[in-house]
């Protein structure tokens, strides 16, 4: 069944609740407005997350080099509304992308491919985001500059359609889970976790997983648990086929894709017991961090604001150093605005909220020699604060 | 298994006279250095992951972790948000600042003006075809990690078929298949599994809610990463009994399959075998591999060979040995290969 309860409103989740065609619209337009502020007369885009951003289209979800050898592209030019779009994959063309604006797809990842690329290359101040080795050689010196300044101001500022996504994504990721968890008891085996998670996103009608589901189990301290390069906590790690035993505290982290849009699913979970006293500090601490953040997030806010409102957690910045405090979401599972990266103060300093954008918080509790607690809240910026899109409860910690 | 990729690796670099080998592809990285770091879908662009250096004969990894990276402590590189930072580290490896020639696998507008401040002594050079070379040819071990991650498709497939009956959706299929391979340990997935009602001789790229109905054929297109190794297969399989259209539908397959796989031996170009409408070649290793047409096939070469013919859509994974082909998928042919046997 595609749909489920949550609180009081059913979602169908075969019934996006955006048009599609606004949707396309505005995104390009997003980017000819940032392209003309960048200098920049056309853009190529071969990150398929662009492409995805610039023209609606679907391609299977692969791992990332058979991903990369059907790889779609788009061309993206200031005079014209519409985005060229070169796709192996008929099926996952956008109805309301005209159909002179189709064409079949270009295997850049090959010298006849990259060369018939470079035969349809735009004229003028071109940006690209990313070479394949041939298409390197075929452009053959031609001067080319980063697309990057130009998809992430475009992709920063998300429209009422694209937030209706990303908030779509977030509750079949959460419907999913409801799934999941009665699962988490002794004896079970956290990649039987990963199977019934990947089992009911797909049945409720996701597009594809992103990320292999993290169920991480937790040392209780840093120096119990794997190696660390940096000194800090490890996380997220690869998750193995082990057996869940009671007490075990699990770090819950997910994504999928709805629709081009990301979800990001964070929970910490306790196998088989209540959680202890300590336990439910770390919890406390954790929740004080969301309100003192979320308290601040609004509209001229910067990155440094978020930051500084964070403050510490049992004597550190409570997130690990190589992460962040909070990260932006939409057609990339983790974008900008980075919040508290090695980027640094000063780079957050720059870094000022506005209406439209997202931050994904996801700090960390960590008492170290007595583990943690870790969970993710979207939020979306409004005119005048900022609206939750994660609506998952704290099991076992409160349940509603 | 990882040090004969590495020697093998090595002795490219020496015979292309590259110094440094920067790899941004996971599944260039996941093959010299035996890693297995978290699985994400999709395209990245490139980051400087994996570092060889010829003259130290040294891997080196962008990881915060030796959790499965079998490499010394001291080969890791911590991540960062700041380019600058990650080039920094890159430049601090060993052997890196003094090299002549970098090899980068793929590359972005703004690393390779960042590779280029950094190292003004060193020439940039394409290390793709490289990597791809030393990819194409099997190890033993590497047919044996092959084999086995065929066998965890062919078990998640055989789990999903048994439940396909009227009434169940495509994407219930996918569900099916998903956690039966999970159930085996392995999470990841070299594509997100694709079940198609076959419509008018064709299937569609992405399963949807469409229900399946009696007599209905569908396309079946699976594949996983099992420990960082593919396993990939496609069968058509019939919803109850085959009707005659389907039986000559599959009597047209086999004829055509019968013209294409003798032609998997030793000396045959790709583009020859891949002339057919509809017949695709891959390679198949820690990842997929592009063969361009004008590859010969070799002992030691694996090989996807998918055939889309009359409606039919079977893909088996093929070891070209010396004297011609040993078949690593061994999964039935089901109910349309049984009705006209």
């Amino acid at each position: 069944m595609s749909t489920r309860e949550t609180g009081t409103a059913a979602i169908d989740f075969d019934a996006p609740p955006v048009d599609f065609a606004r949707l396309h619209h505005d995104r390009v337009a997003k980017l000819r407005g940032a392209m003309q502020a960048n200098g920049v007369d056309s853009l190529v885009l071969l990150g398929q997350s662009n492409v995805v951003y610039a023209t609606g289209a679907r391609a299977p979800a692969a791992d990332s080099s058979l991903a990369a050898h059907r790889r779609m592209v788009a061309i993206v030019e200031a005079g014209d509304a519409s985005p060229h779009l070169y796709t192996s994959f008929p099926d996952g063309v956008p109805g309301d992308l005209p159909v002179d604006h189709v064409h079949d797809g270009l295997l850049v990842e090959t010298d006849a491919g990259a060369a018939e690329l470079v035969v349809r290359w735009p004229r003028g101040r071109v940006a690209l985001d990313e070479y394949t080795m041939p298409l390197l050689r075929a452009l053959d010196g031609r001067e080319v500059l980063d697309a990057t300044a130009v998809t992430s101001a475009a992709k920063i500022v998300k429209t009422a359609d694209e937030i209706a996504l990303i908030r779509t994504a977030e509750l079949l990721n959460e419907a999913a889970m409801r799934d999941v968890e009665p699962l988490v008891q002794p004896g079970v085996h956290a990649t039987e976790l990963s199977g019934r998670f990947l089992r009911r996103i797909f049945e409720l009608g996701a597009t594809a997983n992103t990320v292999d589901p993290i169920f991480q189990l937790m040392p209780h301290s840093i120096d119990d648990g794997p190696y660390s390069a940096t000194g800090d906590l490890v996380f997220p790690t690869v998750t193995r086929d082990v057996v869940l035993q009671r007490g075990d505290v699990v770090w819950v982290d997910t994504g999928i894709n709805y629709h081009g849009y990301a979800s990001d699913f964070g929970r910490t979970w306790i196998v088989g017991q209540e959680p202890t006293a300590r336990q439910r500090d770390q919890f406390a601490r954790w929740r004080e961090v969301i309100t003192r953040v979320s308290d601040v997030v609004r509209p001229g806010a910067s990155a440094a604001d978020l930051v500084r409102a964070a403050g510490e957690v049992y004597g550190r910045r409570p997130w690990p150093a190589h992460l962040y405090l909070g990260h932006g979401i939409g057609t990339d599972s983790a974008e900008m605005p980075l919040v508290g990266t090695d980027l640094g103060l000063d780079f957050d300093e720059t870094l000022v909220l506005a209406a439209g954008m997202i931050v994904v918080l996801e700090p960390i509790a960590w008492e170290d020699g007595h583990g943690g607690f870790r969970a993710e809240e979207i939020l979306a910026v409004t005119d005048d604060g900022c609206e939750p899109l994660t609506h998952y409860h704290y099991w076992p910690f409160e349940t509603s | 298994m990882t040090n004969e990729h590495l020697q093998r690796c090595l002795d490219e670099m020496a015979r292309d006279d590259v110094d440094v080998l920067v790899l941004g592809r996971e599944a260039n990285a996941r093959y010299v250095s035996g890693a297995t770091r978290l699985w994400l879908a999709g395209t990245r662009p490139f980051g400087p992951g994996c570092v060889v250096v010829r003259s130290t004969g040294a891997v080196h990894l962008l990881s915060g972790t030796d959790d499965l990276v079998p490499l010394p402590r001291d080969r890791l590189f911590p991540m960062s948000w700041s380019p600058g930072n990650i080039v920094r580290a890159l430049t601090a490896i060993p052997g890196v600042a003094d090299a002549h020639r970098i090899a980068v696998d793929s590359l972005t507008p703004g690393f390779d003006g960042l590779l280029r401040d950094a190292l003004p002594d060193a020439r940039l050079v394409d290390g793709s075809d490289l990597v791809a070379r030393v990819r194409r040819f099997k190890t033993a071990d590497d047919v044996v990690a092959i084999r086995d991650a065929v066998a965890v498709a062919e078990h998640a497939l055989s789990c999903a078929l048994g439940s396909l009956r009227p009434g169940v959706r495509e994407r219930d299929l996918v569900g099916a298949f998903v956690e039966a391979s999970s159930e085996q340990g392995v999470t990841t997935p070299a594509f997100d599994p694709v079940f198609s009602v076959v419509v008018d001789g064709s299937a569609r790229a992405f399963a949807t809610a469409r229900t399946v109905a009696a007599g209905d054929l569908v396309d079946a297109t699976v594949g996983v990463l099992a420990h960082g190794w593919e396993g990939r297969l496609a069968r058509t399989w019939v919803c109850g009994e085959p009707g005659d259209a389907q039986r000559d539908a599959w009597r047209a397959w086999t004829n055509q399959r019968d013209r294409i796989v003798p032609l998997v031996r030793p000396g045959t170009r790709v583009g020859d075998l891949q002339c057919g409408d509809g017949v695709e070649i891959r390679g198949v290793g820690t990842g997929d591999e592009l063969l361009d047409d004008d590859v010969t096939l070799a002992p030691g070469i694996v090989v996807a060979v998918s055939i889309r013919h009359a409606g039919v859509h079977v893909e088996d994974t093929l070891l070209v040995t010396e004297t011609g082909y040993e078949r690593l998928t061994t999964f039935p042919y089901g109910p349309l290969a049984d009705a006209t046997s």
